[in-house]
């Protein structure tokens, strides 16, 4: 058997559809967002939109519309998936906390049905007493509403109109009224239909309007008294109300075609178009009343407003702005303006990430951190972008001082109390300690005389009275800020050294040794309350105020040597109130009390890089909840910092990382710094809001972005990318993009700038390949008008994401791989890039090529080249070799000492091979419709044999080897397999064949898998016993994990499931199982060998009733030994699992 | 008709939404995501969505033979004394099929 762990890392974030209406209230206004499983509930506010809940649904969200009952005050929604579950929903809110009820659910797919070919549409009567969808040819579905029954009872009604391209129902009938746009021989017609919901039945239609224009797509209803239809085509627009009839054809519109639209005013006068260009128009339909046939429409206008992102819905939201939904390009939310700013009349406000489609994705460690990148080709046409994705959090530096050997940082306001920035960085080394005042960018050293500049600070603070307090080995020193000059000094008897201490504004803790003494600090004073000898020596010290706007704390935290252990002692007596033996014998080094959204606890970090951590009780000081994590492998510092009004942790050591609380857990989020010894926050005039970073060798100023667990950056292309290769070499990326230029009367032209018009070296393809069979070249005789795709190769800085050479392809060639290779014995990398000439009458490209270049010295030259007949779908690199995957054959070819690609082997077994991977001597392909195929290419042969195949016919996006037996193969249904080589079987038939062993359905299509971790390897010890690590990234933006796990594991978490997903009530009502059943058209086939780890995870965000529920008679090994599973055991490995991601 | 007119007078719900947006610092990106809701009480269905699994065609067919049926009733007049109004051709003693015993399992 094959077990693995499946985990959505990056939630999708294409949108499918968005609504805007009274949900969660009668007076809430809420934008509704659909993004493949998911639906997010948001409300709008003052402040902008206020993201609610999201939901999941256990299905493919295909189309969502909204409806008001005629007696209710509320809207409900509607939604339709993709295996045609269908589901009424409810929101609702009481103080604040959202329930959403299951009002109607079912299922109405017809194991008969043909899919209809324009897809599936549904649209809701204006009065609501009847659902409409188009799922079949020749079938419409209705749901008649009847709020009294207690079933719904759906029906296919037959329709005469077989090619359907959309449906919605018309305002102002007496009966419900669905209009239609349909094609038949002789065009596209516009038809309406009166339905009989007694009979069940299509009545009579009551108008139609045949030959409208032959590219027609989209009806908007006009509600009424106005009533009637817009038919929206390619380059006109169109109303008709069966009698009344006006046209327009703006000339704009030709650029491209119209795909969504917005109602304005509930009035119906006013609409918002938006096309596939992402440029946004309104539409006014200008009315005039008659007496007797009451308004009537009597023109059309449209205007273009300005340009947005590719739409794919929008919604009117309040006072101007609107939502504009996205699968291209990031979502956004957008202010129209009276008045135009440079011709546009659109404002984006905010932008909403999309990483929607993933084309492909390469995996690097650029900050050689051992942490892997992700470096996505995101979004499309205008849209396109390189993402950059890592896990953590990104400091950006402002400014550097090289200081080596500091052992001590923190910032003060010295000599400027009232004022809301610090001055000055007060800085620790062995035997001396240095001031640094900052007066605007410069950074000047400087002194304070009270303090002592000949000892090593332990301590720096402001205080209260204006004063300041440094702490030495020798004392504790009170310094007032205005005049510099020490007021106080408190020294502990004896010649006894100081050796740990912790203060806040009006309290000091110092301990030497074994003995601890509370010091309060006055104007001009500092008074020893009390001492006392604690067991053992003090290793580490708290005194932070557990409330923030206290200024004192009731209880001091220490850490022990000898017995290793965290003691909470009252203050001002000094008293042990709880004692908490933490195992091991690695001593504590740091030990902070915190508050993170309202919940407090204990941490405290060893010596060995570790770190426990413990809700605390703030009147008792018990210690709750014991976790421990592994950070780093050094001694640890904790340090407070606060940024975006949030309270953090700074974990110094030499993987420093962030601590931060989500949804009441607590995350640690790397950060892209390779060492932090010391930090402080700083607040400084020319740095705000920023932080001071000790490294081995100087001070980094810098801010901290904002705290997220997965950063992304985008790198806008302007043109779409396609395919994306690493180059260590040359330290760049290739990538090819895909540019579309509009002929115009003097050539081809590109539309706008983009990536590959403003590289700083542009070279173009000059071989041209003869057409096969003589074929007119489609950009040669092009009209004017025309659009052409034109592919370029670009070749990207690693660091700066400058497009430093862009080489352009004369159309019709276009990019089908890429890949950067070692060849042969030859010492230089080559980026390897495959064309094919793309002629829109052959079935298929007959001609292609691949090329060889070579960067070096910011030039990009064509190194060799050679023919092939097909497209060359894959290229990987193959012991030194190119293995491509061209047509129905996989090739090999050998680099020769001439630089010349020779074919040494190659295999005819395919349809298409559309995807190779390769190791060692096997290689795994991915065919277009026949599964996968593992391949062994033999060496001394000089052949390629076919060891196994998959004999199901899968259509085939994306393919990985897992190990040597082991393939995972994604295809075009969503789903995901495993297939695995059976070695030891005993017939040659059995070996033959690769067994699909796991499968799981993800509800997204994968279209590339990449080897790779997000996270950094090895840290710590881990409870959960993962191997292996396989990124993917789907065409709905989602970028996910799969991994392998061990039998007795995969039993565990199977069993965790299995209870989840009775205590986790579904949404809509679709089962769990039903869901994640491995379904290829009528084939449906129970989900196994995969965890759905987002269900795992979400057992993190159950209460602990729910959590005592779902461990309840789950057994696990633990330590070899065999167990009834605790709560607490349970979270640790699932916070173990999340940490994967 | 200018654009500035066009966009005058837009719809309004709430005079205060996105009044507190600044725009000052350019375009915000946001990637932030809502809390999943995570329902763990079981809430039942108001409504149960079935489809009726009946063939279109055969439906057709029995809505037509209705509607011939009523018509022959009609010209024949007092032929429907048996008291067969069932709307399908059960039970006609001319048929030869047999009735079936649930309708709504034809399929």
């Amino acid at each position: 058997m094959s077990h693995h762990y499946v985990v959505t890392a990056q939630k999708p974030t294409a949108v499918v559809a968005c609504l805007t209406g009274n949900f969660t209230s009668p007076t809430d206004l809420n934008l509704i967002i659909a993004r493949n499983n998911q639906v997010e509930i948001d409300l709008v506010t003052p402040e902008g939109l206020r993201p609610l809940k999201e939901i999941n649904i256990n299905g493919t969200v295909a189309v969502m519309r909204h409806f008001r009952p005629p007696d209710g005050n509320k809207d409900l929604l509607f939604i339709l998936t993709r295996r045609y579950n269908v589901m009424i929903l409810e929101a609702r809110m009481v103080n604040d906390v959202i329930t959403v009820v299951t009002k109607a659910n079912g299922n109405v797919s017809d194991p008969v049905g043909i899919p209809s070919e324009g897809g599936v549409i549904a649209a809701i009567d204006p009065k609501a007493r009847v659902i409409g969808m188009c799922l079949y040819q020749g079938l419409f579905t209705i749901i008649p509403m009847d709020k009294e029954a207690s079933e719904l009872k759906a029906t296919n009604l037959r329709m005469d109109e077989l090619n359907v391209y959309d449906v919605d129902f018309l305002h102002g009938c007496l009966n419900p009224t669905v209009i239609v746009i349909h094609k038949d021989n002789d065009g596209r017609h516009v038809k309406s239909h009166e339905i009989n919901l007694r009979e069940k039945e299509f009545m009579k239609i009551a108008w139609k309007q045949d030959n409208v224009e032959t590219e027609a797509t989209m009806l908007i209803p006009v509600p009424s008294p106005i009533g009637g239809v817009i038919v929206i085509g390619r380059e006109s627009i169109v109303y008709h109300d069966g009698s009344n009839y006006h046209a327009v054809a703006p000339l704009t519109f030709r650029q491209s075609t119209i795909n969504c639209y917005a109602r304005v005013d509930s009035k119906g006068l006013r609409y918002l178009l938006g096309n596939m260009n992402g440029q946004l128009y309104m539409l006014f339909l200008g009315t005039s009343e008659t007496p007797g046939k009451g308004i009537t429409v009597k023109d059309i206008k449209v205007e273009q407003l300005g340009e947005i992102s590719i739409p794919e819905c929008i919604t009117y939201l309040d006072n101007g702005f609107l939502y504009i939904g996205a699968r291209h390009g990031d979502s956004q939310l957008v202010r129209l303006s009276s008045e135009s700013i440079d011709g546009s009349y659109v404002i984006p406000v905010e932008n909403f990430t999309n990483l929607a489609p993933i084309l492909d994705i390469a995996v690097v460690d650029l900050d050689r951190q051992g942490q892997g990148q992700i470096i996505t080709c995101s979004g499309s046409f205008k849209d396109g972008s390189l993402r950059i994705i890592r896990i953590g959090i990104g400091i950006q530096e402002h400014a550097c001082i090289d200081l080596p050997g500091i052992k001590g940082m923190w910032s003060l306001k010295v000599g400027i109390d009232d004022s809301p920035y610090e001055n000055t960085l007060v800085l620790a080394f062995v035997g001396h300690t240095r001031i640094l005042t900052l007066s605007g960018e410069e950074v000047e050293e400087t002194e304070i005389s009270g303090f002592a500049s000949d000892l090593q600070t332990f301590l720096c603070a402001n205080v209260d009275y204006d004063q300041l307090i440094q702490v030495t080995s020798d004392s504790v020193r009170l310094v007032k800020s205005g005049t510099k000059a020490l007021v106080a000094e408190w020294r502990p008897d004896g010649d006894r050294s100081i050796g740990v201490v912790s203060c806040n504004t009006t309290q000091i803790v110092v301990a030497s040794a074994r003995d601890i003494f509370y010091i309060v600090i006055e104007d001009g004073k500092l008074v020893e309350k009390s001492r006392k000898t604690l067991a053992y020596e003090v290793a580490c010290l708290d005194i932070t105020p557990l409330d923030e706007t206290q200024n004192s704390s009731d209880l001091v935290a220490v850490g022990l040597w000898t017995d290793i252990s965290a003691v909470i002692l009252s203050l001002p007596d000094l008293e042990t109130i709880y004692t908490e033996k933490l195992s091991g014998e690695i001593i504590p080094r740091s030990i902070l009390m915190t508050t993170f959204e309202g919940i407090h606890y204990l941490l405290c970090a060893l010596g060995d890089g570790s770190m426990y951590y413990f809700i605390m009780d703030q009147t008792t000081g018990q210690l709750t909840d014991k976790k421990k994590v592994t950070l780093g492998t050094q001694p640890t510092t904790l340090r407070t910092f606060r940024s975006f009004a949030t309270t953090n942790v700074f974990a110094c050591s030499d993987r420093p990382t962030v601590i931060y609380s989500s949804n009441h857990k607590l995350v640690f989020s790397n950060v892209n710094l390779k060492e932090v010894n010391h930090m402080c926050s700083l607040n400084a005039q020319a740095y705000p809001d920023s932080l001071a970073l000790a490294t081995k060798n100087s001070v980094i100023l810098g801010t901290i972005d904002e705290i997220q667990k997965l950063h992304i950056r985008t790198v806008p292309l302007g043109e779409g990318p396609r395919r994306i290769a690493y180059q260590e070499a040359s330290q760049t990326f290739a990538v090819s993009t895909l540019r579309i230029d509009v002929h115009g009367r003097g050539g081809a032209k590109p539309l706008r700038n983009s990536a590959s018009t403003q590289a700083q070296n542009i070279t173009c393809s000059s071989n041209i390949l003869p057409k096969p069979g003589g074929g007119n070249s489609t950009a040669a005789n092009a009209e004017v008008g025309q659009e052409i795709d034109v592919h370029n190769l670009l070749v990207i800085d690693q660091n700066t994401f400058e497009v430093l050479h862009a080489h352009q392809f004369v159309a019709p060639e276009t990019i089908s791989s890429l890949m950067s290779a070692k060849l042969g014995d030859d010492p230089n990398t080559y980026y390897v890039v495959a064309t094919s000439l793309v002629i829109p009458d052959e079935p298929e490209p007959k001609v292609g090529r691949i090329i060889i270049f070579h960067y070096h010295d910011n030039k990009l030259t064509q190194v060799a080249e050679t023919k092939v007949d097909g497209t060359c779908y894959a290229l990987v690199e193959f012991n030194g070799k190119v293995l491509a995957g061209i047509g129905s054959f996989v090739r090999l070819y050998e680099w020769t000492n001439e630089k010349e690609l020779r074919m040494e082997c190659n295999i005819q077994n395919m349809i298409a091979a559309l995807y190779l991977k390769a190791k060692g001597d096997f290689i795994l392909v991915g065919d277009l419709m026949r599964s996968i195929t593992l391949l062994q290419h033999k060496q001394m042969e000089g052949i390629f044999v076919e060891i196994a195949r998959d004999c199901e016919p899968k259509w085939m996006r994306a393919v990985e080897i897992l190990d040597d037996d082991t393939f995972l193969g994604s295809e075009t249904n969503g789903n995901l397999f495993v297939c695995q080589k059976d070695s030891a079987a005993t017939t040659d038939e059995e070996r033959q064949l690769l067994p699909e062993l796991a499968r799981f359905h993800l509800g997204d299509t994968v279209n590339v898998f990449r080897h790779g971790s997000l996270v950094m390897q090895n840290v710590g010890e881990r409870t959960t016993p993962i191997s292996g690590c396989v990124l993917y990234g789907t065409c709905n933006g989602a970028i996910g994990i799969v991994t392998q796990i061990p039998q007795d594991f995969y039993d565990f978490l199977h069993g965790l499931e299995e209870r989840l997903k009775k205590i986790i009530k579904s949404v809509g009502k679709i089962e769990h199982t039903y869901y994640r059943n491995f379904q290829i058209n009528t084939k449906v086939e129970p989900s196994e060998g995969f965890i759905d780890g987002d269900l795992i995870e979400s057992f993190l965000d159950l209460n602990r009733e729910n959590m005592r529920d779902a461990v309840q008679g789950l057994e696990l090994t633990l330590n070899g030994e065999r167990k009834g599973a605790e709560v607490e055991d349970v979270i640790k490995i699932v916070e173990d699992l999340t940490r994967m991601h | 008709m200018s654009v500035s007119d066009f966009i005058k007078g837009l719809p309004t719900h709430d005079s205060k939404n996105f009044t507190h947006l600044s725009n000052e610092h350019g375009i915000r990106t946001s990637q932030k995501r809502a809390s999943v809701y995570l329902p763990t009480e079981e809430v039942a269905s108001e409504q149960l969505i079935v489809m009726d699994k009946r063939c279109v065609l055969l439906r057709y067919l029995t809505q037509q033979w209705d509607k011939k049926t009523l018509q022959r009733k009609r010209e024949h007049g007092g032929d429907g004394t048996n008291g067969n109004n069932s709307s399908t051709p059960i039970g006609n003693g001319n048929s030869k099929k047999r009735p079936r015993l649930d309708p709504n399992e034809l399929n």
